[in-house]
């Protein structure tokens, strides 16, 4: 008994002892994988975290960077407010009056000269602010550009406006063009009244100066005439042929003070016509003939001819008309070489009437040819034919006949010809 | 002026022939009175002569004389103010004024036309040979 229950003991152990061994493998087992498990778990973690940390400082730097382009833009946005102050800054302390309008006409911005200008105050030049020309005009103040702006806003360039005597301005009306087109329009008030009141004493200087040199020189003109009428007593030819000369050059001298004292009329808006309704023809046929003599000694072929079967009458002032046909006949017997031919016509254009005198002279050379009718211009051919001349004779004419309603033109070929030609409309039969 | 002044000036007569025409000049510049004055003077004119406006309105009084040439510009009394005067007083009022100027401006042109003048001439653009001419037409008309 004792011996088989040994032997079933031993063998408990035993199956004990392999049960034993059997768990312990797999505890071990267990432990192996549980020590994997939380082996990857680490690892995974780590991954995880230093995704995490990547993340983070990703963030960081577009956060940083953020931050910069915010700086960048205010900065941006500050500079635009600079620039935009500096701008305001230049418009309000210019010295000429502005206005601005929009691509739709409407006031925009008024600068503080313009305030000055027209004794307006902030509240009321805030209160033109969109509104169109043609509304500010009828703001009492404002009423003077109405002179200018009779409709909607239009180019002007350089009118002119009295707001009284002393103070004149000058208008100007620009569109401002931006990379797209039109932004919208700048209006300009340049005030004038310094350069007109120096321009005044100027015309008034040339205008005293001349009418002083006309006593003395009414005086020589007297007495010469005079002697060579023999009222003086007998003289002889030699004294004849000295005085003769003088009365002439003092008779040149009387044209040129008339021409500059026809300039300063012009400029000074004092030519006051006195028109009468005229028969033209007889006008310039008279004119012509008078040259004959002149024509005749420069060997010239001086012609004149209708070539119209009706021209129509005018409504002209005699003297300043026969001093524009003057100018061009005497121009073309300055300037064209012996042997040539003058014809002067006259005929219709348009239902104007039309005269024109063609030279076959020394021409205008064609890079002068913009500037043959300003005050003072002669051409270097001109010069060079006949030094003397004030330059005056085709701003004179030019004024005239557009103060008459009438165009003056011209086309010329240097070293052959020249066509000068003016229309004067036809008198309204009243 | 006396008599003998203006014989000094190298006039002829003064006043001698009881019809001849008597012209009044009123002009301040010597030159052109003594030139003047011997032109009308050798045509027969009785010329009388006033250095300004002032003495020039005493003359028109005294003399009426048949025509009157005057200047413009002249110290004291200038020719505007002389014709603006003989208006005033109708018995020298229609005595035709030939206004010698050295000046033409439109302006002065209306002025004159304005106070009755009955011509305007620019001494640069007349001689005393064609003032005597226009002395005629007005003259004569008269």
């Amino acid at each position: 008994m004792r011996e088989r229950e040994l032997s079933e003991l031993s063998e408990m152990k035993a199956r004990l002892e392999e049960a034993n061994s059997v768990l312990e493998i797999r505890i071990n087992a267990k432990t192996k994988a549980l020590r994997e498990l939380a082996a990857n778990l680490e690892k995974e973690m780590k991954e995880r975290t230093e995704e995490l940390r990547r993340k983070v400082a990703e963030s960081e730097n577009s956060r940083v960077a953020l931050m910069n382009m915010l700086e960048d833009m205010e900065d941006l946005r500050r500079r635009a407010e600079e620039e935009r102050e500096k701008t305001m800054a230049i418009i309000a302390n210019f010295s000429d009056g502005l206005m601005f309008f929009d691509a739709r006409d409407r006031l925009a911005l008024v600068n503080p000269r313009v305030e000055d200008y027209f004794c307006i105050d902030k509240a009321e030049s805030k209160n033109m602010i969109g509104s169109r020309i043609s509304d500010i005009v009828r703001f009492a103040p404002m009423s003077l550009l109405g002179e200018i702006f009779t409709g909607p806003l239009e180019h002007v360039s350089r009118r002119e406006l009295s707001l009284n005597e002393k103070t004149i301005f000058e208008v100007s009306v620009l569109e401002v063009a931006g990379r797209a087109g039109k932004i919208g329009t700048l209006l300009i008030i340049h005030d004038i009244s310094r350069e007109k009141m120096v321009e005044k004493m100027k015309t008034e200087f040339v205008s005293i100066a001349a009418h002083q040199l006309r006593t003395p020189i009414s005086a020589i003109k007297w007495t010469l005439r005079m002697i060579l009428d023999g009222d003086l007593g007998p003289i002889n030819d030699e004294q004849r042929e000295f005085l003769d000369k003088t009365y002439k050059s003092n008779e040149r001298m009387i044209n040129l003070i008339n021409d500059l004292l026809n300039v300063t009329r012009i400029e000074e808006g004092r030519q006051v016509y006195d028109p009468v309704v005229a028969d033209i023809e007889e006008i310039v046929r008279s004119l012509v003939a008078n040259y004959e003599d002149m024509a005749r000694q420069k060997n010239l072929n001086l012609s004149f001819e209708k070539i119209a079967a009706v021209v129509p009458a005018v409504r002209i002032d005699l003297e300043k008309i026969k001093l524009v046909v003057s100018n061009l006949v005497e121009n073309a017997l300055k300037y064209t070489p012996a042997g040539g031919r003058i014809s002067v016509a006259l005929g219709e254009e348009d239902g104007n009437a039309m005269v024109e005198v063609v030279d076959t002279g020394i021409g205008i050379p064609a890079e002068q040819q913009d500037r043959i009718f300003t005050k003072y211009f002669r051409s270097a051919n001109a010069i060079k034919a006949e030094t003397e001349g004030t330059g005056l004779g085709l701003f004179i004419a030019k004024n005239i006949v557009e103060a008459h309603g009438g165009k003056i033109r011209f086309v010329s070929e240097p070293g052959r010809a020249t066509k000068f030609s003016f229309v004067l409309p036809p008198a309204e039969s009243d | 002026m006396t008599a003998a002044e203006f014989a000094s000036l190298g006039a002829v007569s003064y006043n001698l022939i009881k019809d001849m025409e008597k012209i009044l000049l009123i002009e301040d510049e010597e030159l052109i009175i003594r030139l003047l004055s011997k032109k009308l003077a050798a045509i027969g004119y009785d010329v009388s002569l006033a250095m300004d406006g002032r003495e020039g309105l005493e003359k028109i009084k005294q003399i009426v004389p048949d025509l009157i040439l005057l200047d413009i510009v002249m110290p004291r009394m200038g020719g505007f103010e002389v014709m603006a005067e003989m208006k005033k007083d109708e018995k020298i009022a229609n005595i035709p004024v030939i206004i010698i100027s050295n000046s033409g401006q439109p302006l002065e042109l209306e002025k004159a036309k304005e106070l009755g003048a009955a011509d305007w001439l620019v001494k640069t653009e007349f001689d005393p040979k064609e003032v005597a001419e226009k002395i005629q037409k007005y003259i004569n008309k008269n």
